[in-house]
């Protein structure tokens, strides 16, 4: 399940473990910090049930499929939470006041995902903003960021939660 | 879900402490242990030979919490036959269960149930300075871009206030409540009282919460002696009985993956205490109301049926009497009257049991609530340790 994910570590590129120091990978996680490094965000979905779910997991909590596939989604959703972090021992590339959201993604009620908002638009983002993914730098590696959606919000979109 | 076979047959026959401290103690985090679990056998009256059972609360490998593990403290306090010993799911409720299990399948005689807090390096600057913390794993490395651990519960708590008519203010009564009750508790780490304007004040750790809505970290421990009520006669006190205890969860419980504030473990934990027991809140002398994070008591008064979803800011500021500075349910029922996580220190509960036993023992000193037959515990927050316990006064 994780072949089409291993093109990106060849020896000549650093390890994963090198670009993301502090992250606890696994061998359940890699594939989306593996995913990162080609700036996609891939969560995991069962190939049985098809249903979501974050953080990656050998086996789908839904129906305990084990064949789970690290996928890449579209990054859009809506903000139902927010929190600065202002204090404690900032990791690599990161400056407080450091502002997290996490998001409710449009693939499917209740997924989740939560990062940090784009630098040079952390005031036009708020709890019910509708947001999509970006990219940033950190550490030398690519790290995923939110910045508000100009697209129409589709039908589907979930409010606050 | 079936019902609590365990209701009202084991006691709490012993209480030790060693109070709770900020400062430069120059102690290890055993000594602690060792000192409240030798109090607590003690005060039960019972020697090494009497104890066969420990349970300490260090289980699902929380990173905050070091050893001693229960079979260092077999060997620390020289217990020559032990026939049972693990490590309970935190907070305190989780190792109070394991306990009464081993008591009820007749595995052990007195059970020795102790919980510890040791500050990691990571955990403020005096604790950083001190060389001998160097080892203590913490989660201080994890990526910041993670609403895990402690920044959950400001996540969750922006959430409700979107939701809800709900500000600050109303966390900062909780935070007052327990400076004021604190005062008058010689084990608690701070005891100072708080005032609104240094609440809104205080510097912020994680918006929308700051450093006064979260609990203390502190060096201390705590220890209970646990034996079947029927054997409770013979120890030297009150006998305080275990009514009810449960624990609780659901799935998915990472944090950010809660499905929502409608329910998480609290309500797990609510559902079987008014299954199993048959009192209700109007039985309730004296309440322990976890505020390990301001917000987690927040949910608790609303989850026990104290008022509605979202109705908890207002419940509060209902039930706050101004004079006294704190908060008294009903004009009768203090919350937290040892000063809470907040104040006493970050104990995970373990403060409330015994403060909870001392009230109901009735030598609380100038704390004791008169005429206490009923405590309600309700510890722990939404994802992994929701926990309840019932106490209540048996036969002196």
């Amino acid at each position: 399940m994780t072949q089409e994910t291993t093109a990106s570590n060849s020896s000549s590129e650093p390890a994963i473990w090198e670009l993301y120091p502090d992250a606890t990978i696994d061998q359940d996680n890699r594939a989306q910090y593996e995913g990162m490094l080609r700036r996609e965000l891939c969560l995991n979905r069962c190939s049985s049930c098809t249903a979501w779910h974050q953080p990656p997991r050998s086996i789908c909590p839904r129906c305990w499929s084990v064949d789970v596939r690290p996928t890449a989604v579209s990054g859009k959703g809506v903000v139902m939470m927010a929190a600065v972090l202002r204090q404690g021992k900032a990791a690599l590339g990161v400056e407080y006041p450091y502002h997290l959201v996490t998001v409710e993604l449009d693939e499917q009620p209740a997924l989740r995902y939560t990062s940090a908002i784009a630098e040079d638009c952390i005031d036009q983002v708020q709890i019910g903003t509708r947001v999509t993914l970006d990219w940033v730098e950190r550490g030398g590696a690519p790290h995923p960021v939110f910045r508000p959606d100009a697209d129409k919000a589709p039908g589907s979109a979930s409010d606050v939660g | 879900m079936s019902a609590d076979l365990t209701r009202d047959r084991v006691a709490i026959v012993g209480v030790g402490s060693t109070g709770y401290s900020r400062g430069d103690t120059g102690r290890s985090a055993p000594s602690y242990a060792y000192e409240a679990a030798v109090a607590a056998i003690r005060d039960a009256d019972l020697t090494q030979i009497d104890i066969d059972g420990v349970v300490s609360s260090t289980g699902s490998g929380y990173p905050n919490l070091v050893p001693p593990a229960s079979i260092e403290v077999v060997a620390a306090l020289g217990l020559p036959t032990v026939t049972y010993y693990s490590e309970g799911n935190p907070v305190i409720g989780g190792a109070m269960i394991d306990a009464i299990n081993a008591l009820l399948t007749g595995r052990c005689r007195n059970v020795l149930v102790y919980h510890y807090n040791y500050r990691g390096p990571y955990m403020s600057r005096r604790a950083a300075s001190d060389p001998f913390r160097r080892w203590i794993r913490g989660y201080a490395d994890d990526p910041p871009e993670s609403a895990k651990n402690a920044a959950a519960y400001s996540f969750w708590a922006s959430n409700y206030f979107a939701r809800y008519d709900a500000r600050r203010e109303h966390l900062g009564y909780l935070a007052i409540n327990s400076r004021t009750n604190a005062a008058s508790n010689p084990l608690a780490a701070i005891r100072e009282p708080l005032t609104m304007e240094e609440y809104l004040e205080a510097r912020m750790i994680r918006d929308p919460l700051c450093m006064f809505d979260m609990d203390l970290p502190v060096d201390g421990a705590d220890a209970f002696v646990l034996t079947l009520t029927e054997r409770a006669a013979d120890r030297p006190h009150t006998p305080v009985l275990v009514h009810t205890a449960n624990q609780g969860a659901v799935g998915p419980n990472d944090e950010d993956q809660l499905p929502s504030l409608e329910r998480h473990g609290h309500d797990v934990v609510v559902e079987q205490l008014w299954r199993d027991s048959e009192r209700t809140l109007a039985d309730v002398d004296v309440a322990f109301i976890y505020d390990g994070f301001t917000f987690i008591a927040m949910s608790w008064l609303e989850k026990l049926g104290w008022c509605g979803p979202g109705e908890a800011g207002s419940f509060i500021e209902q039930h706050w009497v101004d004079d006294q500075q704190r908060l008294m349910i009903d004009g009768r029922i203090p919350v937290n009257p040892s000063g809470g996580m907040l104040s006493e220190g970050g104990t995970q509960g373990a403060g409330s049991v015994r403060e909870a036993v001392h009230q109901l023992r009735g030598d609380a000193g100038s704390r004791q609530v008169e005429q206490a037959e009923t405590a309600l515990l309700a510890i722990g927050g939404f994802f992994y340790n929701a926990q309840s316990i019932m106490l209540t006064r048996g036969p002196a």
